[in-house]
């Protein structure tokens, strides 16, 4: 089925995937979600095989987000699979505008078909044909972004675990850097923050793609999340548990002051 | 552009039987991939799962860290994964931007399955392969 939606109309993770799925529900929740759109398995696979009104009938759908885009893969869930695919299937941020966006679902396409995407659906007995729905939206420039457990992937305390730092959550959830690491009780009251070691920042670059910025050097250990903005992240993190259920892992930003939700999904036994 | 230059393909063996159309009816399910200079093309060892004509720019082929060779436009590679999904037997890697089209084990099979006279053509190409190869 070749369809592109409105996230909050995605509903079934067969079609558009389970990332998409998630954040449509978390729309339809009153979650603070960046807008977007959903592309089905199928159209995806069709602007990678170049055929123009699929190509068409995506950018249509995704101009009016503006640019710069982020364009994440949305695995489809296969038998209990989807969340597994994170590590195989690309994401790209920065996608300049509609105009490029059928280059980069190319490159997402083949992500879910290369090598090492089909080397591992062997390996967990997965004999069918890869697909990979994607999500398309507006991509934020934010302050500091991260992730937030609402509860201790360590030691399985009930307690809010956060880890922040400067620029895009990329720095955050790709090791790049030491960040930030703070806990919460329910209330909201803080148990600990520790300033990590944030040398760097994931920004977005004019023309394409991120680029690790160096941080100046009097905000490498300065804490970059005040007790509001924790309060804040506190809140979500309970209307992420009332909404999807306890344990979850959530990927934030903070942008022009406002706190979005970029992903949530359940905490792994290994933590992340 | 949509699909692989048939021309090509006509050049590889394992489609040395087919009628020009039924080589167009597979340069159809063939789709773009771009690769940056310097990025792994496929990996030794590693499951392969399409088959590759290159378009534009270069890529090294080594095996066991030696380089072997160089690939260029109109070359290939892969050719048998796309039938197996089997373990490549060299690494390939961009040395300019390169474009490929390639094709996938998941495209390529229906269209086989679907087409006997294709299908027993490709069979019949692999039996003469084999037999060469056990007559060195």
């Amino acid at each position: 089925m070749k369809r592109v939606v409105p996230l909050e109309k995605a509903l079934d993770a067969t079609i558009f995937g389970s990332k998409a799925v998630g954040l449509g529900q978390a729309i339809r929740d009153g979650l603070p979600v960046p807008p977007g759109v959903a592309l089905s398995g199928a159209i995806v696979e069709a602007v990678a095989a170049g055929e123009q009104p699929a190509i068409r009938e995506v950018a249509k759908w995704a101009r009016p987000l503006g640019g710069p885009l982020a364009v994440r893969s949305s695995a489809m869930d296969e038998d209990g699979n989807a969340a597994s695919f994170a590590g195989q299937h690309l994401t790209l941020l920065n996608v300049p505008s509609a105009d490029e966006l059928s280059a980069a679902l190319s490159k997402i396409w083949w992500s879910a078909n290369s090598d090492s995407a089909i080397t591992y659906r062997k390996r967990v007995g997965l004999f069918t044909r890869p697909s990979v729905g994607v999500v398309v939206q507006a991509l934020l420039d934010p302050e500091a972004a991260g992730v937030l457990f609402t509860k201790n992937p360590v030691t399985g305390a009930d307690e809010r675990v956060i880890e922040a730092s400067w620029g895009l959550g990329e720095a955050v959830v790709a090791g790049i850097v030491i960040p930030d690491h703070y806990r919460l009780d329910r209330s909201g009251q803080v148990l600990e923050r520790k300033p990590g070691l944030k040398r760097v920042a994931v920004r977005g670059v004019p023309g394409g793609g991120t680029v690790e910025e160096q941080v100046p050097a009097e905000r490498v250990e300065r804490l970059c999340l005040g007790d509001d903005q924790l309060q804040e992240l506190n809140r979500l993190a309970g209307r992420c548990e009332q909404v999807y259920g306890l344990a979850r892992d959530v990927e934030w930003a903070f942008a022009s002051g406002t706190l979005y939700l970029l992903q949530c999904r359940a905490i792994t036994k290994a933590g992340r | 552009m949509r699909g692989a230059p048939v021309k090509v393909l006509q050049r590889v063996p394992l489609f040395a039987d087919l009628t020009r159309s039924e080589v167009q009816q597979i340069a159809r399910l063939f789709k773009e991939r771009r690769f940056a200079e310097g990025e792994t093309v496929v990996q030794e060892g590693s499951g392969g799962a399409a088959f590759f004509v290159i378009e534009s720019g270069e890529a090294t082929v080594a095996i066991r860290g030696k380089k072997k060779t160089t690939l260029k436009a109109d070359d290939y590679f892969g050719e048998i994964a796309m039938i197996d999904e089997g373990p490549r037997m060299a690494t390939i890697t961009a040395t300019t931007e390169l474009v490929c089209y390639g094709l996938t084990y998941w495209d390529f099979r229906p269209l086989v399955e679907a087409n006997g006279v294709i299908g027993w053509k490709l069979l019949q190409r692999m039996a003469q392969m084999l037999r060469d190869a056990r007559e060195g």
